[in-house]
């Protein structure tokens, strides 16, 4: 267990070393704080940091993720076609070293939900391992960017995707699908990092035995207890088109030795057609890396109504939790609560709304339950409005992340309400089940983005940093000099102190920023920070030339949010290295 | 009846006739020959809209619009989402009335299924007559927002954060 972290508040304790000069997974380090102790930048210099490097993918869609630095390498991985750029940062202007091509079907790019997005890479014993839009994990080697290995995990016919960014922990690599709103059941597949064969899948929906439940199992509520409920709480065969998909990021305890991830909303927005608890759709899962059986599993939302989902990151630390040291899970929902809980045990001990919410009135902490607001279920042919948050959520996938010398998460947010119509749902293989009409606008309060601090031991906001126009949809970066750096969906790339949020440094980036900032020392020694500009992502596609914007239902609703976007930005293709 | 569903029945006629005795009893528009087609697809039988702009076949395009899950992808008014806009002047494939039948039956290289041998012909033509109405002052249910939602217009302004004089000039 790590706990020295220069300059950290005593008593918080992180679970795995953090990025500290290179960035060798996705989320940067295993508890998914996306902090790195690199002080060279620091709140007395930022303000002269500035541009390094610019370099393009050639691809103008939504670059989320981030990229990573290995020894002298930087590794970029573009959206669909989901190409690998290796760039040398040993040689002056950080040239292109080589390119590998996967060459995915181009018929998956009619499958993505959220745009062709590519969520990054993770590195492994000599190979950068990512994931194609088409439905295969791939491991590169890293040196010389030839293919190691192969793997099919679905089929993308069916509406089966991968977007997101894998993690490797124990030489098992670990992916999780896309597809719920094409009806395809959600599942978690670990694979052999040597090799890359299939060891086992642990599905979201069916039978104990898909699910890998077991004896082991022990779920804190009482809700969450039974034999086969991933069966028993869907009509008959619905479970087969029930979603759940994993296409967020994974965490990781080696002490405990536990995996954390969340699954996201159940196949069809229409939730009449699906009476029960659809679990285990919105649901928090512990489960053990070698063998994938759970050990405990909270659902958040049942019979979620709202195409809502538990994706979000799972920060994973310890620290003193009303008096005593617990090891707690963070888990800053799409569904506008600030999730803490016992990451040993399952237990939820606090859900506080980050943002304006509404289709809840909380959270019953003794049960576990959600207290819904019956008054916000979606009605069929008729609309239920100002429903907060919006289907695209209160954040999107872009990363939050916790910084151990503040003790603040900082959470990129939305304030985004919306209008919602049951509607009929078919079934139709390789389109998508939705069954329902969205419009989106922003919430109360006269903005529609905010990065928020948030104090985690206290359960509330210390202060935000507000956008009027559009939601913070860009991921959040914290440093060792005292900075926390985001970017906004105009293209503005920020530094922030990062206890009072005044802003230190900004520059702006042509394109909206919807990926993650990362930073590395370079092999010059030196500290640099850096970050695609390159809009996308759901709310983020209204800005392409083939969505019109002025359909507040295109963009399945985004666009009346986004209404402006148009005006404010143009899609990207960049990646951009700051240094001093 | 309107005159093109009395034509429409009596090609089903014709076909169905010519299928009993194995010869043709009436007349049917030859094919057309559209030339070289970028993705090799067949072109469609008939060059315009058999269903032309008859009202029913409209309104029974929209209805197998929301049906066949084409809003799923296309946005509920046409205004685009994982597929592209129906409702701007931007057609990848042609805008024609065969090439719009096309992309629907033959399917396309980038993510547009086909739906050929899977929905009835008459009901692509149909979708066509729909999706050719999207913003014009034809279209059966265009997409209009409700009063209610006038005061939430997002304020066009970004982010009220100061901007440090210095953060950018001439550095690239």
């Amino acid at each position: 267990m790590t706990s020295s972290i220069p300059g950290a508040i005593s008593d918080i304790h992180l679970v795995a070393p953090v990025a500290d000069g290179q960035w060798t997974m996705p989320t940067g380090d295993y508890g998914n704080t996306r902090y790195s102790p690199l002080h060279q930048i620091n709140t007395s210099n930022v303000q002269n940091l500035h541009v390094i490097r610019k370099l393009s993918t050639g691809i103008f869609r939504g670059h989320e993720g981030a990229p990573l630095v290995v020894g002298g390498t930087l590794y970029i991985v573009t959206p669909f076609p989901d190409k690998l750029i290796a760039v040398d940062l040993t040689r002056p202007g950080f040239p292109v070293k080589w390119t590998f091509q996967p060459n995915p079907d181009p018929s998956a790019q009619g499958k993505a939900f959220r745009d062709v997005v590519n969520r990054g890479a993770t590195y492994a014993d000599g190979r950068i391992i990512y994931n194609t839009l088409d439905g295969y994990t791939v491991a590169v080697d890293a040196k010389t960017g030839k293919l190691a290995w192969k793997t099919q995990i679905g089929d993308v016919q069916n509406g089966e995707t991968l977007t997101m960014a894998p993690t490797v922990v124990h030489n098992i690599v670990f992916v999780g699908n896309s597809g719920s709103n094409f009806g395809v059941r959600g599942a978690l597949t670990a694979l052999d990092a040597q090799t890359g064969k299939i060891l086992w899948k642990a599905y979201s929906t069916g039978p104990d035995s898909d699910v890998r439940i077991g004896p082991d199992f022990k779920p804190f509520y009482a809700k969450d207890r039974g034999k086969d409920l991933g069966v028993s709480t869907w009509t008959p065969e619905q479970w087969k088109r029930g979603g759940g998909a994993v296409w967020g990021s994974i965490s990781y305890d080696p002490e405990l030795n536990l995996i954390y991830y969340g699954t996201g909303n159940p196949g069809g927005w229409n939730s009449s057609m699906r009476p029960g608890d659809n679990k285990w759709t919105v649901t928090i899962w512990a489960r053990n890396p070698e063998t994938g059986m759970a050990k405990w599993a909270y659902q958040i939302e049942p019979h979620d109504s709202f195409g809502y989902d538990a994706v979000m990151e799972n920060i994973l630390v310890d620290m003193p939790w009303h008096g005593r040291m617990r090891k707690l899970l963070i888990h800053p929902g799409s569904t506008g609560y600030v999730f803490v809980m016992d990451r040993e045990t399952g237990e939820l001990l606090s859900a506080q709304p980050y943002e304006p919410v509404n289709w809840a009135k909380g959270f019953d902490l003794k049960t576990g339950e959600v207290i819904p607001n019956l008054t916000k279920m979606p009605r069929y042919g008729k609309y239920v409005d100002d429903i907060c948050p919006s289907v695209t959520g209160a954040k999107a996938i872009a990363s939050s992340s916790l910084s151990p010398q503040t003790g603040y998460l900082y959470i990129p947010a939305h304030n985004t309400c919306m209008d919602f119509e049951d509607t009929t749902a078919n079934y139709i293989t390789g389109t998508p089940y939705l069954g329902a009409i969205v419009r989106t606008y922003p919430g109360p309060g006269g903005y529609q983005g905010e990065l928020v601090a948030w104090d985690v031991a206290h359960a509330k906001k210390v202060w935000s940093i507000k956008d009027n126009a559009f939601p913070v949809n860009g991921g959040v970066l914290t440093t060792g000099g005292g900075l926390a750096f985001y970017g906004t969906m105009d293209g503005s790339f920020r530094a922030v102190n990062d206890r009072t949020g005044k802003v230190l440094w900004q520059f702006k980036t042509p394109s909206g920023i919807v990926g993650n900032p990362m930073t590395f020392t370079g092999p010059d020694g030196k500290q640099y920070i850096a970050v695609y500009s390159g809009i996308g992502g759901w709310m983020g596609s209204v800005d392409f030339p083939y969505i019109t914007a002025s359909d507040p239902y295109a963009a399945h609703g985004a666009a009346g949010a986004m209404r402006h976007i148009k005006s404010a930005t143009h899609p990207g293709d960049y990646l951009y290295v700051f240094g001093e | 009846m309107s005159s093109a569903s009395r034509y429409i029945a009596g090609l089903f006629l014709a076909a169905g006739t010519a299928w009993l005795c194995g010869c043709h009893t009436a007349p049917i528009p030859p094919p057309v020959a559209t030339g070289s087609h970028p993705t090799g697809a067949n072109e469609a039988f008939y060059r315009t809209n058999p269903v032309g702009n008859d009202p029913v076949g409209v309104a029974d395009g929209r209805r197998l619009f929301r049906w066949y899950n084409c809003y799923a992808c296309h946005g509920p008014h046409g205004g685009g989402a994982i597929g592209p806009s129906l409702r701007d002047r931007r057609w990848r494939y042609g805008d024609s009335d065969a090439q719009i039948f096309t992309s629907i039956a033959e399917g396309r290289p980038n993510g547009m299924p086909a739906w050929r041998n899977k929905i009835p012909e008459v009901q692509i033509w149909e979708l066509v007559a729909y999706i050719r109405t999207l913003d014009t002052s034809r279209e059966p249910n265009p997409p209009q927002e409700p009063a209610n939602e006038a005061s939430r217009d997002p304020k066009e302004s970004t982010s009220i954060a100061p901007e440090k004089p210095n953060a950018t000039a001439g550095r690239q």
